[in-house]
């Protein structure tokens, strides 16, 4: 029969399972090599039960892998069931289209064994800076982008497989980070292992199946409540995406919900592209079901019954479920966009859970590399967001990736890492979405490659996968766009699709972009109008010509009697 | 001679301050409590002293050491009460501050709040200089301009000026010249550089660090300072030490310089003094509960010991949540508390819901039954008109309560708005903030890996013994231990604290090319350094070392702190050292790879005086003793089981004696607190006077 685990009880081991993950993701920043992982936390912990139902994840896990993982790791345990695994194996895979959706995703898998009974698995993705191939977002194919990991085994029963191990030494630029930094995801998962036993043992449970059906049950429960609450109905939105060259990419989203089930159909998106924006579906799912937990139920802890209600339909062969071969490298520039395409879409009905689009989306990736003057090879890849869109009742966050998460890289960090200079990372006035709620700001880093005793050997490599250079994040209901992203070399546009190489003595500029305002800038407070200036959010220039104010008398100057209603302006929102 | 050893241990709440005196002779204990005076908090352990002094005419004299926590730093970070600050930093970066790390606390939270800067932007300044990652200076600081930046911000009326400069850490001749100048351009204003505050690499953490230490120090060294001289008026000729976060104690000069280093300290107290009876007692899990005016501070303590962590965050703004405060780098007790006390306000929010706390209407004007002008009703209300609180025995009686006025409050205030009855009104504040501090000590006691089905809940300050049996049904713990004097509980922490200072310093050198000799030398330094600060407060104490060395292999971001021997290190070998390295590194992470290479980044050293232990005297045996003297009488007061009032015996705890055993439901009166039993539960006192219920 299966134990009923009291509210207490179920309470307080549920939270021991997101604190022993986060004891795991944590382990990360401490055992890690590259900044990527150990500063700017590109990385995810999950933990499944023995059916590879997600039960937990790390509390400052990016979505994009979370959510792809928990379908992932779901579908191996459902083709190699509980017979397949031993005590002491260890499971490596970074294909694309099972996980995370790019090489640079390398999953490590553990089951976990409880009195020899298998009870749950334990695994991580975290974004390798280095996985070999030709780093840049316009390759053709997959084959380009770099080695390939199917599901192998990288401990057997304990015993290293060291063939595996060499084969991706022998593949990658850096092999000492790349390996240090799978060693750091087999610890991970021995933090995980060893805590989730204790925990078995301390609690007198032979298992943890009546605990998941439980935390499920209640999840699901939970969510499908709040979806209820919301009338039925059909929603639409479009998302227009630009592109470096040819035609721009479109993504059709119909939203259906019906009682307490929501089905997402993208049927009518675009075809498959010829670069590497093509995103998978199990990443394309997570930036859907990223949207819809945070309208309906952002506190509840993340686990498979958050998801239960939640189907989406995506095409094969569109951008939004390419077909293997596609590349798929910079999945990211058109898989994050769903988030907001999501909440466009809601936004009708729901206008107050909704945010206007985002500057950290899509999240923006640099990938610098190449030699030291002493011919030393370096290697380091940063994370950018950008201004958050504004909601009705505040100002959007920033600088921050979203609907993606992750952090900064220290300046003191990457001049360590790199001989590099940053010289600026600050925040851009004016840059933030005009609204009755203003748009988060966007931010500026300058770099310099020096050209004294210590100027690396030319060139410096600059890979960039990042958008909104054409088309700015933009507001909701009349709030005006944030700014648009900026790539500068001495002053001038640089070309941010393919890679860049550099000289000693150049500067480069990067700028994220703002987020989009929300409500008609015209009905913004004064108060709020006069602390922005005051700070130097917005500059005098800016104050006159987004929200018609006057500095010098301190005055409106355009009138404000214009309301404009939220119903009207929602018409304008489909169009790019 | 002195007749009489005496240590005062002295705790600045947000409502109350409680004393402690103890006579180490003769182990016995004197308390006192009064309430807290915000605008000048010595005015209130003055107040305190005097009336020590009334119970044990002339003790000032003969009082060794005065040991001092207080709520002062935090409550003006919390409440944004600090200094007018201004920081400067490296040209292009005076919004790291704002920046900060950019990671999402609640990635499915968009709506999720950050804390704003202790300093706004307008008051952070730049100066173009630029020192390598390498310590080599790229770009020379003016000292004209350095001059006119320090001018501006004294112009704008700072009273404090942090400075972060970018690789400091590496080369701090900048900031050493920009000290130098604030020194001179603005003699008044308190200065904090990144390097003594903070010599670690990460700008966006060492800038907030000092930040929130400059944004402290002119009000904490006002405070000290004021304190001090008031002391020596009265009499007082010992050593006065204060509370670090960390737990140990140190010098009024040091947490003066650094006061970000006291910031819980006041907290802290409460669980040194629980680590001590968990050690005394053995008590595997202990949950340390003490509950004040103000807050509810809470310490899972596992064998005895409670876990202290490297950095930690100071005003959250979502409640609980890692992430969502500002980032403090600097070693604390792993605590957790939240603004759940006596004095915490219940109003009828927004959605037409009953709300209590965090709020708290504090020592001024406190609760409506104080008769001091408060009008919002307040947990004490409540519990007093649950009949747990005898109106006529606040304080031992030195404050009457006014049941009257606390009762028209609650109806009017809460009752008639809600439409409830009285008494649902009023039991609904008490258990509503049980839950509260149940749902706070769950995800504690959770993310620590304890179990709240076998803790043991030792409930401290005037408030716990109050809530204590609430939040023990809640949890669904077995048993509370209420030590004699609970209501100032926390004040005897300070008897038990180590007096220990953490020095460290960094220096990247791989295993293979490190010179030992030149190692011993770095750690001698150390050690020399830490005994120069210790001294002050050590008289003729020894000092002790412990040394370790922070390792990771090369290329991890991280390392691993290993504790190594003290001791000539230059007799040390190599692969002694890389042992001691793969074994932690094994236990931790599964596995270790001898193949691959080691370094040294920082030296560690921990130089502490002995702690002088408190020690619990015996009772003396019962003699003559019964129960039946010990009972006062009998009042109606709320169980929560019949949701009604019943006859609660009421006891007065100095009269019980070792072996006294009794049932609940029960209400057991000291001067500082009140014990609230119910029905079912078992009472027992102990040899030592404490009190152990089994529910």
């Amino acid at each position: 029969m299966a134990a009923v685990f009291d509210p207490i009880t179920l309470e307080i081991l549920w939270r021991r399972l997101i604190s022993i993950v986060d004891e795991a993701d944590s382990s990360v920043s401490r055992t890690a090599f590259s900044s990527l992982l150990r500063d700017a936390h590109d990385y995810t912990c999950i933990f499944t039960d023995k059916k590879g139902r997600e039960l937990a994840q790390g509390t400052f896990a990016t979505p994009g892998q979370s959510g792809a993982m928990a379908l992932g790791i779901k579908n191996i345990v459902t083709k190699y069931p509980a017979d397949y695994y031993h005590p002491g194996d260890i499971f490596i895979i970074n294909d694309p289209w099972a996980l995370a959706g790019h090489l640079n995703d390398i999953c490590v898998i553990s089951p976990i064994f409880y009195k020899n009974q298998l009870t749950s698995f334990t695994a991580c993705v975290f974004h390798h800076s280095d996985i070999g191939g030709r780093v840049s977002s316009d390759n053709q194919d997959v084959f380009e982008e770099g080695i390939f990991i199917p599901f192998v085994k990288l401990y057997d029963r304990g015993v290293l497989n060291q063939s595996v191990l060499d084969m991706i030494r022998w593949n990658v630029r850096t092999p000492e980070q790349v390996i240090g930094d799978i060693r750091s995801q087999v610890a991970a998962n021995h933090v995980c292992s060893e805590k989730i036993c204790q925990m078995l043992e301390d609690n007198d449970l032979e298992n943890l199946d009546d605990l998941a059906d439980q935390i499920i049950g209640f999840t699901e429960k939970s969510m499908r409540g709040m979806i209820e609450k919301i009338p039925d109905g059909t929603y639409a939105a479009k998302g227009i995406i630009e592109q470096n060259q040819g035609q721009d990419i479109v993504i059709q989203a119909k939203i259906s919900i019906s009682k307490s089930d929501i089905v997402v159909d993208l049927d009518g998106s675009s075809g498959q592209v010829k670069w590497g924006g093509n995103v998978v579906y199990n990443f394309t799912y997570a930036y859907v079901f990223m949207a819809i937990k945070s309208i309906f139920a952002p506190d509840i802890p993340n686990n498979e019954g958050c998801a239960r209600p939640i189907k989406l339909i995506a095409p094969e062969g569109t951008v939004v479920n390419c077909r293997f071969p596609a590349a798929v490298a910079a999945r990211m520039m058109i898989g994050h966009f769903l988030t907001e395409i999501i909440y466009r879409g809601l936004s009708e009905v729901l206008p107050d859970r909704v945010i206007a689009s985002s500057g950290g989306t899509p999240a923006a990736m640099n990938v610098f590399y190449g030699r030291r003057f002493d011919g030393k090879p370096w290697h380091s890849v940063i994370i950018r967001g950008g201004g958050m869109g504004a909601g009705a009742a505040n100002d959007g966050n920033y600088v921050y990736i979203f609907p993606a998460n992750g952090a900064n890289t220290p300046v003191e960090i990457f001049e360590n890492d790199t001989p590099l200079i940053v010289e600026r990372r600050e925040l851009i006035p004016d840059s933030g979405g005009p609204g009755k709620m203003r748009g988060g700001l966007g931010k500026r880093e300058v770099f310099r490659v020096p050209d004294d005793r210590y100027a690396p050997l030319p060139p410096v490599n600059l890979g960039i996968q990042a958008g909104r250079y054409i088309y700015p994040p933009k507001g909701l209901f009349g709030g005006k766009p944030g700014a648009r992203a900026q790539f500068l070399i001495n002053g001038s546009p640089g070309n941010p699709y393919g890679l860049t190489q550099l000289q000693p003595g150049d500067v480069v500029t990067i700028d994220a972009p703002g987020g989009g305002g929300y409500g008609d800038p015209l009905e913004r407070d004064i108060d709020l109008i006069l602390s922005d200036l005051a700070e130097g959010y917005v500059s005098p220039r800016g104050a006159r010509k987004d929200y018609g104010f006057d500095v010098k008398t301190s005055r409106r100057i355009v009138g404000t009697t214009k309301k404009q209603t939220s119903k009207k302006a929602k018409l304008n929102l489909h169009q790019s | 001679m002195k007749k009489h050893h005496y240590r005062l241990g002295c705790d600045i709440g947000g409502t109350f301050t409680d004393f402690a005196l103890i006579d180490d002779d003769s182990g016995n204990i004197t308390t006192a409590k009064c309430l807290t005076t915000p605008v000048d908090p010595s005015d209130a352990v003055e107040e305190g002293i005097r009336e020590l002094e009334s119970k044990l005419p002339g003790f000032v004299s003969e009082l060794d050491e005065l040991i001092h926590g207080t709520t002062l730093v935090i409550n003006s970070i919390i409440e944004r009460k600090g200094a007018r600050t201004g920081l400067i930093t490296t040209k292009g970066f005076r919004d790291v501050l704002e920046i900060g790390r950019e990671i999402r606390y609640a990635p499915y939270d968009i709506f999720a709040e950050f804390p704003r800067p202790l300093v706004p932007r307008k008051y952070r300044l730049e100066v173009d200089e630029r020192i390598r990652s390498n310590g080599d200076i790229l770009k020379p600081l003016d000292p004209k301009e350095a001059r006119r930046v320090v001018r501006a911000l004294v112009g704008m009326g700072v009273e404090s000026i942090a400075v972060c400069l970018i690789n400091s850490f590496e080369n701090p001749v900048h900031e050493l010249l920009l000290e130098e100048i604030i020194k001179k351009e603005a003699p008044g204003v308190a200065v904090s550089i990144s390097y003594r505050v903070l010599p670690q690499i990460k700008e966006y953490e060492r800038t907030s660090t000092t930040v929130t230490n400059a944004y402290v120090k002119p009000l904490t060294g006002r405070y000290l300072s004021g304190l001090s001289e008031r002391l020596k008026k009265i009499g007082f000729s010992g050593r006065l030490f204060i509370m670090l976060s960390s737990g140990g104690v140190t010098s009024v000069e040091t947490a003066a310089e650094f006061p970000v280093r006291i910031i819980e300290s006041g907290p802290t107290a409460a669980v040194i003094a629980g680590q001590y009876y968990g050690k005394n007692f053995n008590i595997p899990e202990m949950f340390v509960f003490d509950m004040g005016g103000t807050t509810a501070k809470s310490c899972l303590i596992q064998k005895g010991v409670a876990g202290v962590v490297p950095t930690f965050e100071v005003g959250r703004v979502q409640r609980f949540m890692r992430g969502s405060g500002l980032a403090i780098q600097v070693p604390v007790v792993d605590l957790m508390e939240i603004g759940a006390g006596g004095g915490s306000i219940a109003k009828v929010s927004k959605l037409g819901t009953l709300q209590v706390g965090p709020e708290s209407s504090g020592a001024a004007p406190g609760p409506i039954c104080y008769g001091r002008g408060g009008k919002e009703p307040c947990v004490t209300d409540a519990d007093l008109l649950l009949g747990y609180l005898d109106e006529n025995y606040f304080l031992g009686g030195e404050m009457k309560l006014d049941k009257k006025k606390a009762r028209r409050g609650v109806e009017e205030k809460i009752a008639k708005p809600l439409g409830v009855s009285f008494i649902d009104a009023i039991w609904g504040i008490h258990d509503l903030i049980n839950e509260t501090m149940t749902a706070a000590a769950k995800t504690h006691i959770a993310e620590k890996g304890g179990n709240p089905k076998i803790v043991t809940i030792a409930a401290f300050g005037g408030a716990g013994p109050v809530h204590a049996y609430g939040l023990a049904k809640k949890l669904g713990a077995p048993r509370i231990l209420v030590p004699p004097n609970a209501g100032v509980g926390s004040a005897m922490g300070f008897f038990t604290a180590p007096r220990a200072f953490d020095l460290l310093r960094s220096h990247k050198v791989t295993l293979s090319s490190a010179s030992f000799l030149e190692v011993e030398q770095l750690f001698s330094e150390l050690e020399r350094e830490a005994a120069k600060i210790l001294q002050r407060e050590a008289g003729t104490e020894s000092i002790s070392y412990e040394r370790s060395i922070d390792m990771r292999f090369i290329g991890q971001g991280s390392e691993t702190n290993i504790p190594v021997p003290n001791g000539n290190f230059a007799n040390l070998k190599k692969a002694d050292v890389r042992r001691l390295f793969d074994e932690t590194y094994e236990k931790l992470y599964g596995r270790t790879y001898p193949e691959s290479e080691v370094e040294f980044i920082n030296f560690r050293v921990r130089a502490s005086l002995s702690a002088q232990l408190l020690k619990i005297p015996k009772l003396a045996p019962s003699r003559g003793h019964t129960l039946g003297a010990a009972i006062k009488g009998k009042r109606q007061a709320f169980s929560a089981a019949v949701h009604d009032f019943i006859p609660y015996t009421v006891y007065d705890r100095y009269s019980l004696f070792p072996g006294a055993e009794f049932e609940g439901p029960a209400i057991i009166e000291e001067r500082e607190s009140t014990l609230i039993v119910g029905e079912g539960s078992h009472i027992r006192m102990d040899d030592y006077g404490f009190l152990w219920i089994d529910l």
